[in-house]
């Protein structure tokens, strides 16, 4: 194989000086504190959200009706932390797609809300989807930033990836108050503003990687001295 | 890697002795980012240097240290496209270079500028840097099973090109190849 020549001495020493003059003791990533982290942030941000607004959809719904609904959220939630963590280390094994993982989950859940509850037309769909939008979205937005602050020191490969997961996560916040909170039962509502809160906030999340992603690429390839 | 991470000066010596060699093989084997292959690996050493927090001791280096470089070479290949597409096109195409001429054995670079993206990523990393399907899987971001699945369809699509490059009158035919 013809792939080119070996790097200079002279610029191996360059790259070895460089390091060496800011060579400092650094604290490897620690993913089960990590998993703790993410957890922790998102159990306390559900109680105090749930705290404030009300828990009124839990009176109304079946006990299956809750479980599979909370139940799909937890798992999503789960996963996609597992991910997050994974992609917080280069290098590590992937047991699902990351970029895959987002879809399948958004997926997964429209299937278990359209199997659990009936569509009922509603002639105030709107203004009442907008209420649940309003109310979650800004949620799933305010946990973005912990989230935000436990990722930075990481997940330096695919902002967009990265983005929308965590995006996504976050939206799943909002999507777990309003399922606790809102005792509006009908599918599409619970499609378009419950999980539509998840969904913006993902996609939130895209764009903010793909501005990062593009702001690294524009940066000028570091000259050699 | 542990031993960087605790700031041992010789550490990063022997790292970048044992890893430029083939960083620099890989950015190379890639055309559209070739030019740049000597700033690229300078570059994937800064960014090392910049997140080696985030190696887990214990874990295999190759495939996070590939997986940086594998960063990095997008980025470079994304300001290359960038840089590219704001300059004029020619109007009459240089000739065509002695190697292609003589038919002889397509350099590696050449043959896997055919295949997608994503493959020529796989059989790059399996081929110029020597890395296992799992250590691929890890650098990508993939499941082994998907690396699997690139790799054997960028080896059928070698094959049909390596065939019809020998069918064009290529004396040595694929069977030099093996």
């Amino acid at each position: 194989m013809n792939c080119g020549d070996e790097p200079s001495a002279d610029a191996l020493s360059q790259i070895e000086r460089r390091i060496v003059a800011d060579l400092q003791v650094v604290r490897p990533v620690m993913p089960a504190g990590n998993i703790v982290l993410f957890a922790a942030i998102f159990a306390s941000l559900l109680f105090i959200a749930v705290y404030s607004l009300g828990a009124f959809a839990i009176t109304v719904m079946s006990p299956l009706q809750t479980s599979t609904m909370l139940g799909t959220t937890a798992i999503g939630t789960g996963l996609l932390i597992y991910s997050l963590i994974h992609q917080m280390v280069p290098g590590s094994l992937h047991r699902v797609s990351p970029s895959l993982l987002p879809i399948a989950i958004l997926m997964s859940m429209m299937g278990v809300i359209a199997a659990l509850f009936q569509f009922q037309p509603d002639a105030d769909f709107w203004p009442r989807a907008w209420v649940c939008l309003r109310a979650g979205t800004p949620i799933g937005f305010l946990a973005g930033v912990p989230f935000w602050l436990v990722l930075r020191r990481g997940a330096i490969l695919s902002p967009t990836v990265t983005g929308t997961a965590a995006g996504l996560l976050s939206g799943l916040l909002g999507t777990s108050v309003l399922e606790i909170h809102c005792p509006n039962l009908d599918a599409l509502h619970i499609l378009v503003s419950h999980l539509g809160a998840a969904i913006l906030c993902s996609i939130a999340g895209f764009t903010l990687g793909l501005r990062a992603e593009r702001r690294s690429a524009s940066r000028p390839f570091i000259r050699r001295p | 890697m542990v031993r960087y991470q605790r700031a041992d000066p010789e550490a990063p010596r022997a790292l970048i002795v044992a890893l430029s060699p083939p960083l620099l093989r890989l950015f190379r084997s890639q055309i559209a980012i070739r030019e740049h292959a000597e700033d690229l690996l300078q570059e994937t050493w800064m960014r090392i240097h910049r997140v080696r927090h985030t190696y887990r001791p214990g874990e295999p280096v190759l495939p996070w240290v590939y997986a940086i470089a594998r960063r990095v070479g997008i980025d470079g290949y994304r300001r290359t496209r960038r840089i590219t597409s704001h300059e004029s096109t020619m109007d009459v195409l240089p000739e065509r270079s002695a190697q292609v001429e003589n038919r002889a054995l397509p350099e590696f670079a050449t043959l896997v500028a055919a295949l997608p993206e994503a493959q020529r990523e796989v059989v790059t990393m399996m081929k110029v840097g020597g890395l296992s399907l799992e250590e691929v899987a890890r650098a990508t971001s993939c499941t082994v099973g998907a690396v699997k699945q690139k790799a054997h369809r960028a080896y059928e699509r070698l094959r049909k090109l390596l065939e019809a490059h020998a069918a064009e009158g290529w004396k040595g035919g694929i069977d030099e190849l093996r």
